[in-house]
C-alpha cells in the first residue's frame, strides 16, 4: 500500500479532472456471505485503487459486516468506484465519508525495545498520546494506542529512538459525527 | 418468507442413492435429490434448452436430467461452445441461456464464454459441477476454484453450500442474470449436494435477500428528463447514439419515435446495429474505429450527443479528449457505474432505455434539423465518390457481394452472426440491416470462435428464422468442432467463410502500424468442402465473384447446415480506419491509402 501517491491515470478519464486527489473513507455494509470479500477486493484491485487501510468487522445488523476502506483518489474516480462497489450483489450500502463529517480512529500495538531503566520513560511518552502499556518485560514494552493515523505515526516516530520491534495496526474505522447513521 | 425446504427435517443428507427417474408431478414436499431439485428449479424458470458437456462432478445432474424430458440438452463438443451457444440463445430470444459443465477443465473452458457475455451484458446462467464438499480446497481430481476464477467475469456467482439453498439459488441466479443490466451468473454445485436428498416443495417462494439493487429497473428522473429536453430543444446539431441497451430493452419503437419527433440523426454502435433500419432516413451509420467518415465527423461537430444504452467503448470514442469535443452529453444507461466513466455527462439519466426514451419523447419539442442532416449527407456523398475512384479487384468474391447475396436470398429476414475481425467490420458496415436485433456479434470482448456456436444458440432460440454465420478463416477454425453438434442436433445454419488466408485484421494492423511485418498472420485451413462432407454436411468453395449469388441461393435451397468457403482477395482492408488512440475524425481513408502506400 503506497502512501499519498498520485492516482494512476486511467484510460478513458482523460477529460475528467484528475486533480484534487485526497483521502476518502469508504464505509461498506455487506452480507457476510461466501466470496463477498473477494468481490470487493477484486473491484479495488482491478481499479488499481490506492488503498491505505482496509478494516472489516461485525456491524449492528445481524449477518452484515462493516468494512472501512481508506484510499486516495480523485473525486471522479472515487464516485465511479462507489458505483461499481454498489453493483456487487452482496454489498448493501456504500458511503463515501469526507474527513470533515467523520470521526476516524485506528488502533495500534507497538512493541518497543526497552531496558529496565527506560520503561517508565516509554510509558510516560505513551501517556502523552493516551497510550497504555499492555505488556512490560526485561527487553520490551508493548503499547496500545488509539487515534487518528497521524497521531499513531507521530508516536511511532518518537518511539523509533528506542528501537521498534513490531507495529500492528488495525486500519481505520469511521462513523459520521452527530446523530445520523451511515446506514439509514 | 421461509421456504418449505428449510423447515423440513433434513433427511439422508449424505445418501448416495439416486435414480434417473425424476418425476415432474407437482405434489408438495417430495423427497428429491439435489440433482432433481436442480432440474425442477430449471423447469420452473421456464428453461427449455441447455448446452453442456458431462463429466465426473456433474454426473448426478446428468443422471437426473433424463427424467425431465422438457429440458432439452445439447451436447456440445467443447464447453466454450456451450457458453457461446447459451449467449447466442439469450441474445436472440431475450431469455436466459443456460450452459452446464463439469468441475475443473469443464468449468475453466466456460471462462471465455462467460467473459464474452459479461462484456456484452447478456443473461446466461452457467451450472458447474464441483468436487464433493469434503474435497474442496484439497486439490482433488478436477478441482478448480471456479468461484475465484469467474468472479471478475460474472455478475454474481454462487457456491451452493447446502442442499436446502439449491432451489433458491437457481431462482436468484435467473433473477440476477436478467434483471437490470443483464449478465452471466454461475452456480457451482458440489457433487455430494447433487447426490444428497431432501424434502422439496415446488410451491416454496424464493428470494431471501432484500438487496437486489442490480436487478431493479430505476425510475426515470423527471428532473433529468426536463434538463435533457431543454438541451435537446436548444441544440442545433444534435446526434443520437444508440447502443446495445436499446436492443436489450427492445426500445426500437421508442428510439424511432424520439428520433422522428426531433428529427435528430441516429448513429448505432456495433452492438446497437439494427435497432433502427438502415433504410430509415435518420439512420446515418456506425461510429468509431471503422465507422464511415461522415459519422465520425458528425460526432466531431455535434453540439448535443444523446447516448442511449452504451458505455462509450474505446473503439467508439478513439482519443476520448477529442471525442465529441463540442457536445454536451446526455447519457442514458441502466447501470449507474457507466455514468462519467469515460465521458463526463452533462445530464446523466440512470434508466432503462425504453422508459427514458419514452419520457424524453414526451418532453421534447418537435424539431426540424434538415440542414444539419443535409450537411452530414453531403459529407457521406463526397466520401462515397472518393471511395468509388479506388480501383478494385473484380475477380474474387468480395465481402459486399457476399453480404448482398445473403440479404437478397433471405429478404433481409436472416439473423447474421459474425465472428471477430475484418469480416465482422465489413458485415457491420455493408450489410443492410432491417430486422431489429438481426445482428449478433461479440463486441466488447471480441471473441474469435464466437460465431459458430452462438449461431447454433440463435437458431435453436428462433427456429423459424434463417441464420447465417459470417466468419473469417481464422475464427471459424476456433470452434469448428461444433459442426458435429449441428449435425447431431439437426440444426440448420448457413456459414459464409470470408477466407483470405490471413488473420486479416491483425495483418491489416501489421500493414499500417508494423511496416507490413506479417508476423504469424498467414494461416492455412482445411478443405472446407471435404470438412463439411466429413461432418455429414454440405460444403462449397467459391473463387469467382460471378458465382456468389448462385452459391448463396444453393445454400438456402440445400437442407441442413451448409458451409461456403469464399476465397476473397488476400490483402483487402477495412476502410476507413482510425488508428488506436487517435481522434475518430482522423481517419485512414481508402482513396488515400490504396493509391499511395502500396508497393
Amino acid at each position: 500500500m503506497t502512501r499519498h501517491a498520485a492516482p494512476p491515470g486511467r484510460a478513458g478519464q482523460e477529460n475528467a479532472s484528475q486533480d484534487g486527489s485526497r483521502a476518502h473513507i469508504l464505509v461498506l455494509f455487506a452480507n457476510d456471505s461466501h466470496g463477498m470479500l473477494d468481490r470487493i477486493v477484486g473491484v479495488l484491485r482491478r481499479r488499481r485503487s490506492n488503498m491505505q487501510t482496509f478494516a472489516i468487522g461485525r456491524s449492528e445488523l445481524p449477518n452484515v459486516v462493516r468494512i472501512t476502506v481508506v484510499m486516495h483518489d480523485s473525486e471522479v474516480g472515487v464516485e465511479q468506484l462507489v458505483e461499481q462497489l454498489r453493483k456487487i450483489v452482496d454489498v448493501r450500502h456504500v458511503v463515501n465519508l469526507s474527513s470533515e463529517q467523520a470521526v476516524a480512529r485506528e488502533l495500534a500495538l507497538i512493541k518497543v525495545n526497552s531496558t529496565a531503566a527506560q520503561q517508565n520513560e516509554i510509558i510516560e511518552l505513551g501517556h502523552l498520546f493516551g497510550a497504555h502499556a499492555l505488556d512490560v518485560n526485561q527487553e520490551t514494552v508493548t503499547l496500545e494506542v488509539t487515534g487518528s493515523a497521524d497521531k499513531i505515526e507521530k508516536l511511532v516516530t518518537l518511539l523509533q529512538t528506542y528501537g521498534i520491534r513490531e507495529v500492528a495496526r488495525s486500519g481505520c474505522v469511521a462513523m459520521i459525527r452527530g446523530t445520523s447513521e451511515v446506514y439509514e | 418468507m421461509v421456504i418449505a425446504a428449510t423447515v423440513m427435517q433434513k433427511q439422508n443428507a449424505e445418501t448416495t442413492q439416486i435414480g434417473g427417474t425424476g418425476q415432474q408431478s407437482l405434489e408438495d414436499a417430495r423427497e428429491l435429490s439435489g440433482s432433481q431439485i436442480l432440474c425442477e428449479a430449471l423447469v420452473r424458470e421456464g428453461v427449455e434448452l441447455l448446452y453442456g458437456y458431462p463429466g465426473g462432478a456433474i454426473m448426478p445432474f446428468y443422471d437426473a436430467l433424463t427424467g425431465y424430458p422438457t429440458l432439452r440438452h445439447v451436447l456440445v463438443r467443447h464447453e466454450q461452445a456451450a457458453a457461446h451457444a447459451a449467449d447466442g440463445y439469450a441474445r436472440a430470444t431475450g431469455k436466459v441461456g443456460v450452459c452446464v459443465a463439469t468441475s475443473g477443465p469443464g468449468a475453466t473452458n466456460l471462462v471465455t464464454g462467460l467473459a464474452t457475455a459479461y462484456m456484452d451484458s447478456t443473461p446466461i446462467v452457467a451450472i458447474t459441477g464441483q468436487v464433493a464438499r469434503p474435497f474442496i480446497g484439497r486439490d482433488a481430481f478436477q478441482e478448480t476454484d471456479v468461484i475465484g476464477v469467474t468472479q471478475p467475469i460474472t455478475k454474481h456467482n454462487f457456491l451452493v453450500r447446502k442442499i436446502e439453498d439449491l432451489a433458491d439459488t437457481v431462482r436468484e441466479a435467473f433473477k440476477l442474470a436478467l434483471g437490470g443490466r443483464p449478465g452471466p451468473v454461475l452456480i457451482d454445485v458440489p457433487k455430494d449436494i447433487q447426490l444428497s436428498k431432501t424434502q422439496y416443495s415446488p410451491s416454496a417462494s424464493v428470494n431471501s435477500r432484500e438487496c437486489y439493487r442490480v436487478t431493479r429497473t430505476p425510475e426515470v428522473s423527471t428532473a433529468a428528463i426536463a434538463q435533457a429536453a431543454k438541451l435537446i430543444n436548444k441544440a442545433e446539431c444534435p446526434i443520437i447514439m444508440s447502443g446495445h441497451g436499446v436492443i436489450l430493452s427492445k426500445a426500437y419503437d421508442e428510439l424511432r419515435a424520439f428520433a422522428e419527433k426531433t428529427n435528430i440523426p441516429v448513429i448505432t454502435t456495433l452492438l446497437g446495429l439494427s435497432a433502427l433500419p438502415d433504410s430509415h432516413p435518420l439512420n446515418i451509420g456506425m461510429p468509431g474505429m471503422h465507422g464511415p467518415a461522415h459519422v465520425n465527423k458528425a460526432i466531431g461537430t455535434a453540439d448535443v450527443l444523446i447516448g442511449v444504452g452504451l458505455r462509450f467503448d474505446d473503439r467508439v470514442t478513439g482519443k476520448v479528449s477529442e471525442f465529441a469535443p463540442h457536445a454536451r452529453i446526455i447519457h442514458i444507461d441502466i447501470d449507474p457505474s457507466e455514468m462519467h466513466k469515460v465521458k463526463v455527462a452533462t445530464v446523466p439519466i440512470v434508466a432503462d432505455a425504453k422508459d427514458a426514451l419514452a419520457a424524453l419523447t414526451m418532453a421534447v419539442n418537435p424539431a426540424d434539423h434538415r440542414s444539419w442532416i443535409n450537411e452530414i449527407r453531403s459529407w457521406e456523398t463526397r466520401n462515397a465518390e472518393l471511395a468509388s475512384n479506388v480501383k478494385r479487384d473484380q475477380q474474387y468474391p468480395d465481402p459486399t457481394s457476399i453480404l448482398e447475396a445473403i440479404r437478397a436470398e433471405t429478404n433481409g429476414e436472416a439473423i447474421i452472426v459474425t465472428d471477430v475481425g475484418q469480416h465482422q467490420m465489413w458485415t457491420a458496415r455493408h450489410y443492410t440491416w432491417s430486422r431489429p436485433n438481426s445482428h449478433i456479434t461479440s463486441g466488447g470482448l471480441g471473441t474469435m470462435g464466437f460465431a459458430l456456436p452462438a449461431a447454433m444458440g440463435v437458431k435453436m432460440g428462433i427456429p423459424d428464422t434463417p441464420v447465417w454465420v459470417v466468419a473469417g478463416d481464422g475464427g471459424i477454425q476456433m470452434n469448428i468442432q461444433e459442426l458435429a453438434t449441428l449435425q447431431q442436433q439437426g440444426v440448420t445454419i448457413k456459414v459464409a467463410i470470408m477466407n483470405n488466408g490471413y488473420l486479416g485484421m491483425v495483418r491489416q494492423w501489421q500493414q499500417f502500424f508494423h511496416s507490413r511485418n506479417y508476423s504469424e498472420t498467414p494461416i492455412t485451413g482445411p478443405d472446407y468442402v471435404k470438412l463439411a462432407d466429413a461432418y455429414g454436411l454440405t460444403g462449397m468453395c467459391i473463387t469467382r465473384r460471378e458465382d456468389v449469388s448462385a452459391a448463396v441461393h444453393r445454400a438456402m435451397e440445400t437442407e441442413g447446415t451448409v458451409i461456403i468457403d469464399f476465397v476473397i482477395e488476400s490483402e483487402s482492408n477495412v476502410y476507413p480506419m482510425v488508428a488506436p488512440g487517435s481522434a475518430i475524425t482522423n481517419m485512414i481513408e481508402e482513396h488515400v491509402e490504396e493509391n499511395t502506400s502500396h508497393d
